[in-house]
């Protein structure tokens, strides 16, 4: 199988902080690959890097064997890279339908073709059917900021896989999110795997949702790669317990 | 649209086109600096109701509209040609105040866009070569529009309502297209907007540039209306009472511009009879107003009647602010 992303000896300091040490990784098509460690050990910068919020100090990464590295958030976007954040992210002031199409218009056409375009810039069935796939149908003509937490989780997921993309990374989707709808959201997320080989990293602290989701995990400590490998082994990798029960 | 708002536009357009009829000349030249100042109003509140980017500048833009299609006029340019130039270089000259805009955000691009209005009152009053300076420019003609002179108070008010008719129109229009969508991320959460492939930067840009080129336009008209330009009248003043007209009327809310040019131009009109007072009743209006209504009157009225309809379902599809209660 081919490598979708290709992360090799990346590096990003702030200060006098490695924040991100030396890491290499791939993500093959098709997989899920969760990344844990304990907080500070540089995942969310990692991402950060990844997808171009921060520029990283050396190292590279490749998308599909493109060099992405130092490239625009819009523009790796639109080349099929799309993500979640840790924080909420949605537009509270429009509509759940509006917010999955604002996902997806940009990737139709060029900008000027988008101003003589359909106001739903040709999305709306689009919209409507993943708006049913995560079950939020009674709730597509609300503003996004009138929901709950949960669902506005559901909702930025669904705005992540919009423009059908190619690789997806999720910061902590489960942070904040209840048990109930905790399950619900796996369950979404697995059927969206299944139904279209979709390739996920997953960023997460809750080792169950991660356990259960992930066909392969990464642990950080401190910036740098300690153990890697199918779930079970991670479970009982020395190295990983020590490194999140302390010395 | 729903029917309370299409029957409101509507007897607001009729009022618009048979109330020059019972007016006197100085009425009708309110209206049609009301006309005009809404035009002004609508690019401002495209830039900060709709994209979220505050500016100072309007004002300023209207300065070289004015200018432009005065000093072109005299030079012996046909109107429209001049028209059209007008909002060509506001255009232009509003895509490159965006810059500042990529860097920094809220108050201060509010500083920046108000050094820029200082900059171009200081160009209009220095450069007399060009702008005759103080003295300002006399004697600018009401425009003949293919055998049409609008020479007169009414015929003008005309072709301003015309004006605003057209300009409003295609604004609606572009903020339905996907355009106003990304307007819209654009203020909401622009990090999140480039996490999904839009172009904040080009987006930008372009609301700074579109608002600032209707500026421009309503210079075009404001010159042939008052006759008689000089730089004063493009100062800081005017700048700061247009973003008075978006935020009393409702910033984001289509229609918010027009009725606060209506509340900006009539106001002081209205408190005349206590002389010496009315611009301090008129600021303490303002004042009152912002303090417990602070998304303008159009979003009092939304208030309003939601209270009063409780939880009618919610329209679809995307809202274009002003259009529902």
């Amino acid at each position: 199988m081919s490598a979708v992303l290709e992360v090799s000896n990346l590096r990003k300091s702030f200060g006098g902080i490695t924040a991100v040490n030396d890491v290499s990784f791939e993500v093959r098509e098709g997989e899920i690959l969760g990344i844990i460690g304990p907080n500070g050990s540089g995942k969310s910068t990692l991402f950060n890097c990844v997808l171009g919020q921060l520029l990283p100090n050396a190292g590279e990464v490749r998308v599909d064997g493109k060099p992405t590295t130092g490239m625009r958030p819009c523009d790796l976007n639109r080349l099929g890279v799309s993500r979640t954040f840790q924080l909420l992210q949605v537009f509270p002031q429009l509509s759940v339908r509006d917010n999955l199409i604002l996902a997806g218009q940009e990737h139709r056409g060029s900008m000027l073709s988008r101003l003589f375009g359909r106001s739903d810039a040709g999305l709306g069935d689009a919209a409507e059917r993943m708006i049913s796939f995560f079950q939020l149908s009674h709730l597509a003509g609300e503003q996004a900021g009138a929901l709950s937490y949960g669902q506005q989780k559901l909702l930025d997921a669904a705005m992540a896989f919009m423009a059908g993309p190619r690789l997806v990374l999720l910061d902590e989707p489960a942070g904040g999110v209840n048990l109930t709808m905790l399950a619900h959201l796996r369950d979404r997320l697995r059927a969206y795997h299944v139904e279209r080989n979709a390739t996920f990293v997953v960023i997460e602290h809750q080792m169950e949702f991660v356990m259960a989701l992930c066909t392969r995990v990464l642990v950080l400590a401190e910036g740098r790669v300690i153990a890697e490998g199918a779930p079970q082994e991670i479970r009982r990798n020395p190295a990983v317990i020590d490194a999140y029960l302390g010395h | 649209m729903n029917r309370f708002g299409a029957i409101a536009l509507g007897a607001a357009a009729i009022v618009a086109i048979v109330a020059p009829f019972f007016l006197r000349r100085y009425g009708i030249y309110l209206i049609s600096m009301w006309a005009v100042l809404t035009i002004a109003a609508i690019g401002l509140n495209l830039t900060l109701g709709y994209a979220g980017q505050v500016s100072l500048a309007q004002g300023a833009f209207v300065g070289i509209g004015a200018y432009t299609v005065a000093l072109l006029t005299q030079a012996g340019w046909p109107y429209p040609v001049a028209f059209v130039c007008a909002g060509a270089l506001c255009f232009a000259i509003g895509w490159l105040l965006g810059y500042p805009a990529l860097r920094v955000q809220h108050h201060y691009l509010a500083f920046v866009t108000l050094a820029f209005t200082t900059l171009v009152f200081l160009v209009l009053r220095n450069e007399e070569w060009l702008t005759n300076g103080i003295y300002g420019i006399n004697g600018i003609d009401r425009p003949v529009l293919f055998g049409w002179s609008t020479g007169s108070a009414l015929d003008f008010y005309f072709f301003c309502l015309g004006m605003l008719a057209f300009l409003s129109a295609t604004t609606w229009w572009m903020l339905r297209s996907p355009w106003g969508r990304a307007f819209l991320a654009l203020r909401e959460n622009p990090i999140r907007a480039l996490s999904l492939g839009l172009d904040t930067r080009r987006y930008t840009l372009m609301a700074f540039a579109i608002g600032s080129s209707l500026g421009g336009m309503a210079g075009a008209l404001y010159a042939p209306l008052v006759q008689f330009i000089e730089p004063n009248s493009f100062a800081l003043g005017l700048s700061f009472n247009l973003l008075l007209m978006v935020i009393v009327g409702g910033s984001g809310f289509f229609f918010g511009p027009f009725v606060g040019a209506l509340v900006a131009v009539l106001l002081p009109e209205w408190t005349r009879f206590t002389e010496g007072y009315y611009l301090l009743i008129y600021a303490a209006l303002v004042m009152v107003m912002m303090a417990f209504c602070p998304s303008g009157l159009l979003g009092l009225v939304g208030r309003v009647s939601k209270a009063m309809t409780r939880r009618a379902p919610s329209p679809p599809l995307l809202r274009v602010e002003g259009t529902d209660p």
